[in-house]
């Protein structure tokens, strides 16, 4: 059993789903049985992912702790790690390190409502809060989902889109950036603070969870507050440069806050006293 | 008060018996008519008439690169092989107080939560003999950082020349008090004359609890004062690459997409592409805000984290800077 806080365990690629243009999903197994079987997580949670002879790049675990046996990370190709990444097939190998950082409290939140919003590529860290909501769906009151990208084509996960939309136990509510629209399109069109006001979700006994562009996360904020929220009602996860993943390499932290360590999950209210390093 | 007497003429028999035991031996040598650490194999090549190594002796504990694993890719899948260190005995020899004082802070984060054996195994293997300082340069503020000459934090043997070119040697250590009875050959009794060590005078202006104030105050951040005083500052780097407590690291894989190793290279929070997020953002844009990280870092992150010195005042980053930026300028004005 090797001490090396830096080798990465072997998966293979079991699937992959096209999300977006230049943005894939790729669903991995563990090589190793045992650890396949006894891999464990929390939503939330981040790893690295290796394309061997290209490095290291960080995402979120975006499947839900609450389906077992495999993970999902979704990523955009735009450097070269993940440009090494996208040219591998099913059933390719690559690498995985995790699970790293902190999560969100999901058990704290039983019998509240809660809304995700999410933009563009912060999709996947919210759909593994999302899934592992709806499994356990009577836990929780009213989910709603207010999501949106640049144009129809670069919204992620269509499918799921389309089943959350299609139960009547989740409020979907689907925006793209003015200009992005198409003629069949029949979600809002707006940026995504702008239509999270308009759907105006109540802020009592309510929790919010949100993830996407610095821009959108900084209205987003705005717009809850807005709303009535409190900031420790609100959540969001941070996407920092990442090289370790253990609270070594030094590039992630803002002011004195390593996010690899402490994070990547906050409160509003924590983010708000945090050194102004964005 | 000295245990024992290292002769100037032993220290030859004490190179000879740690390479002998297939240990390594490292202490100030000229090479490019600078002091450097590197490894010797004969005394005649210590150098005795210095300040301070340019290069700390960080590099023995956490190399500037280094494989931590081995992979090919097969048709069948990958091969990936973990390297382990190879803990071998070093001995650095003529480090000085300052920088001693170094090894803990590196400790604290190669093992905070998670432990970093290429790191703690090296560090476990390496005795540091320490020479107290006769010299001092304008560069030097070991004590205004509260440290001196005559600090022992981190040495496991701390020496005092002699009059006569001998060292008096104070075991500081269990490490140390081992590797004396290890090489009794080349330590003997007897004593000498010390000579009178050189203390940096104290810069009068600098508060280091001022300074620890002020950066915890978190609307300093925005303030003009970075930009102002940090102006000039190039992002080259070289003040990471010297400094003894500096840590940051990439990991980066090298070879072909076939074959090849990961490895851990030292990297700089001073260079621009250091926080660079793929999406183009960067949290440290400016040359300012990453100077900015380098000094929090040190006069806030190391002590309020663990507890533990992120500065020793050795002014390696002041000798070496090509635009003369000064560290303790800074210290001085946050101590306003």
């Amino acid at each position: 059993m090797s001490n090396n806080i830096y080798l990465p365990h072997l998966v293979t690629i079991e699937d992959i789903y096209e999300e977006a243009p230049d943005v894939r999903s790729f669903r991995l197994v563990f090589k190793d049985k045992a650890l396949r079987e006894s891999f464990d997580f929390k939503t939330g949670q981040f790893g690295l992912y290796s394309a061997f002879g290209l490095g290291e790049s960080t995402f979120c675990i975006a499947s839900a702790p609450t389906r077992k046996g495999y993970i999902q990370c979704t990523f955009r190709k735009s450097g070269r790690v993940t440009g090494g990444l996208s040219e591998l097939s099913i059933g390719d190998t690559m690498g995985f390190r995790g699970p790293y950082g902190n999560f969100f409290p999901v058990d704290e939140w039983k019998g509240k409502n809660l809304v995700f919003i999410a933009g563009g590529i912060g999709l996947p860290p919210v759909r593994s809060v999302i899934w592992n909501c709806l499994d356990r769906r009577e836990e929780f009151g009213d989910i709603t989902v207010v999501y949106g990208a640049r144009t129809v084509a670069d919204l992620v996960y269509k499918n799921e889109l389309q089943h959350w939309g299609d139960r009547n136990d989740v409020r979907l509510i689907q925006a793209v950036d003015p200009g992005g629209q198409t003629e069949e399109w029949q979600g809002k069109v707006g940026f995504v603070p702008t239509v999270l006001e308009e759907a105006a979700p109540k802020a009592e006994n309510t929790v919010a969870v949100t993830c996407g562009p610095p821009i959108m996360i900084k209205f987003v904020l705005k717009a809850l507050e807005k709303l009535g929220f409190s900031d420790e009602a609100v959540y969001t996860t941070l996407e920092n440069k990442m090289k370790c993943g253990v609270g070594k390499c030094g590039r992630c932290n803002v002011g004195d806050v390593y996010v690899c360590k402490e994070g990547p999950v906050y409160t509003a209210a924590e983010v708000k006293r945090m050194y102004n390093d964005f | 008060m000295a245990d024992r007497i290292l002769k100037k003429d032993n220290l030859g028999k004490l190179v000879a018996s740690v390479n002998g035991n297939g240990g390594r031996f490292i202490a100030p040598v000229l090479d490019a008519r600078q002091v450097v650490f590197k490894d010797v194999t004969k005394a005649e090549e210590i150098v005795t008439e210095y300040i301070l190594a340019r290069n700390s002796y960080k590099e023995y504990v956490f190399p500037q690169t280094e494989v931590v694993a081995d992979f090919t890719v097969e048709k069948h899948g990958v091969d990936l092989k973990s390297r382990e260190v190879e803990a071998r005995e070093t001995v650095v020899f003529g480090a000085r107080p300052c920088e001693a004082a170094s090894l803990s802070s590196l400790r604290a984060i190669f093992t905070w939560d998670y432990i970093d054996e290429f790191y703690t195994k090296r560090e476990d293997s390496l005795v540091v003999v320490t020479v107290a300082c006769t010299k001092a340069d304008d560069a030097c503020f070991c004590t205004t950082v509260d440290l001196s000459p005559e600090s022992r934090a981190g040495s496991d043997l701390y020496l005092l020349e002699t009059e006569s070119g001998d060292y008096m040697v104070e075991a500081i250590t269990d490490k140390g008090r081992a590797f004396v009875e290890k090489y009794k050959g080349a330590f003997t009794e007897g004593s000498g004359k010390a000579k009178t060590l050189v203390m940096p005078e104290k810069i009068g202006t600098i508060d280091l609890e001022k300074v620890s104030a002020r950066l915890k105050d978190k609307n300093h951040y925005d303030d003009q004062v970075w930009a102002r005083l940090t102006r000039k500052c190039i992002g080259c780097g070289a003040c990471t690459f010297v400094c003894p407590t500096c840590h940051c690291f990439d990991i980066t894989d090298e070879g072909t997409q076939f074959a090849g190793e990961r490895r851990k290279n030292w990297d700089a929070c001073q260079f621009d592409t250091f926080t660079l997020h793929a999406s183009g953002h960067n949290p440290r844009h400016y040359q300012h805000q990453r100077w900015r990280n380098r000094f929090m870092c040190k006069f806030n992150y190391y002590p309020e984290k663990f507890a533990s010195k992120g500065c020793v005042g050795c002014g390696r980053c002041i000798r070496v800077c090509p635009v003369r930026l000064d560290i303790t300028e800074v210290m001085e004005e946050f101590s306003r």
